[in-house]
């Protein structure tokens, strides 16, 4: 698997792939729907999944002594890999956010998300759909990617819809706290959205692998 | 004694068009088998399936004893496969593409690598889009031929090249085979076998017509009335079938 990665790292993946991690940064940008970046991010993975395609990768990862599962599992682990670097680096602002600008005038006052707890959350919430309705809908043929990335897209949109929304309904308002290290709920919250991604991602290398290898190089 | 490289039993693969059925043959270790059969016989189908690039509805394949479905990360490191042309990261250097794909082989042999690309021509800092078809056919061959493998596996090499480099290739086929190398090629250009193989196996509309030694195929045909070559025999036997067709 390790050569694998390596591949993937080094001839395979897009420079737009890694390029679009920069996009975390938005997690700064007041009055803005910043979990707009997790879909950025899928962006950027649907790049790499075009040069896969464009390269004939999968035949030939599939034709290296590897196992025709490997070809699944390698693409699974750079997809892991880049929204773990995602998320890591929004983290990173998010912590910023939370502590040292906690009290800024602009993020108090934002009508839009703010980056917290919650805000992780539905970042991977977005992962975890971008994996199973997109990186799932690619391995049904290997080859096909516009019918799925629309739909995820479509999918993430309703999520960062609903995302903004809810803070705005009377009862929820403390999803958009700057100052939640201390919420307990915010943590579950996070928690949760984390085991939803794992469990999701887990579902999601075992449906591939089972479609990839029922399909035709 | 020779081993059994690759044993074939009963593959099956249905399209909806086209079915490959019951194909069954073996090859030993040093010898050169042509896969032969016009176009749509059913050859691609036959060498995809023993990768694994396709999923077989029926039979079993093993290579040197062990079962391909099971071993399968094991086996590749044994065999090597070159289709007709390089078509995946044209436009990547060829030595980035050496770099990355010796990494997978326990048995990359770097200075083997340097001398078949010294033999070929090769240059490591053009891209496969820049090599003719048959430059990007002996490409293939690097890839295939630098990690000892025992078995290579190739899909209509000698397409699109010309009469220099074909020759060229048969004679690399006859000293791989005189080295222990088995070499399985699918083709259409009978010519090429009269001058290398030991073995055949044909496909007609895919299902088995035949697997053994050429020398025997021939005799038998020219016997039945089918002609003295082996372009003659399949002119022959497929001609018939077009006639039919027709009526």
């Amino acid at each position: 698997m390790k050569a694998l990665l390596n591949k993937e790292i080094k001839l395979a993946s897009s420079i737009i792939t890694w390029l679009f991690l920069v996009f975390a940064l938005m997690a700064l940008i007041p009055g803005y729907p910043i979990l707009v970046s997790a879909f950025f991010l899928g962006l950027g993975l649907f790049h790499s999944f075009q040069n896969w395609r464009e390269n004939n990768d999968i035949l030939y990862t599939a034709l290296l002594p590897v196992r025709k599962t490997d070809v699944v599992k390698a693409k699974f682990s750079f997809v892991i890999m880049i929204q773990t670097a995602f998320f890591v680096l929004s983290l990173i602002l998010t912590v910023l956010r939370m502590t040292a600008l906690k009290n800024s005038n602009v993020y108090v006052t934002n009508v839009m998300m703010n980056a917290n707890q919650f805000y992780l959350a539905a970042v991977l919430i977005v992962f975890a759909l971008f994996n199973v309705v997109f990186v799932c809908g690619f391995f049904r043929t290997a080859y096909k990617f516009a019918k799925p990335f629309v739909a995820s897209s479509i999918l993430t949109f309703i999520v960062i819809a609903a995302a903004e929304a809810l803070h705005h309904i009377p009862g929820l308002e403390f999803l958009n706290k700057t100052d939640s290290a201390a919420d307990l709920r915010m943590w579950i919250i996070l928690l949760a959205a984390a085991a939803v991604y794992i469990a999701v991602t887990c579902i999601s290398i075992k449906r591939s692998v089972r479609l990839f290898d029922q399909i035709d190089l | 004694m020779m081993d059994t490289v690759l044993k074939v039993e009963g593959l099956c693969k249905k399209y909806p068009k086209f079915t490959l059925a019951d194909i069954s043959f073996g090859m030993q270790s040093g010898r050169i088998m042509g896969l032969i059969g016009r176009n749509g016989a059913g050859k691609t189908t036959t060498i995809k399936s023993i990768l694994n690039l396709i999923h077989k509805d029926g039979g079993s394949i093993q290579y040197f004893g062990k079962d391909l479905q099971s071993c399968e990360q094991e086996i590749k490191q044994q065999i090597g496969y070159a289709a007709g042309t390089v078509d995946y990261y044209k436009k990547q250097k060829i030595r980035k593409i050496l770099d990355i794909t010796s990494t997978f082989y326990e048995n990359w042999d770097e200075e083997a690598c340097r001398r078949y690309m010294q033999l070929f021509s090769l240059d490591e800092d053009k891209t496969p889009s820049e090599l003719s078809e048959g430059m990007k056919v002996k490409f293939s061959l690097v890839l295939a031929l630098s990690h000892g493998a025992k078995l290579l596996i190739l899909d209509e090499p000698t397409s699109g090249l010309d009469p220099i480099s074909r020759a060229e290739l048969l004679d690399i086929f006859t000293l791989l085979a005189k080295r222990g190398v088995s070499v399985l090629f699918s083709t259409h250009i009978t010519s090429d076998l009269d001058k290398c193989a030991d073995d055949i196996t044909y496909i007609k509309k895919g299902r088995l017509q035949y697997s053994g030694k050429l020398s025997d195929f021939i005799a038998q045909s020219s016997a039945a009335g089918l002609g003295g070559t082996l372009e003659d025999i399949m002119i022959n036997s497929e001609k018939e079938t077009f006639d039919e067709g027709l009526a």
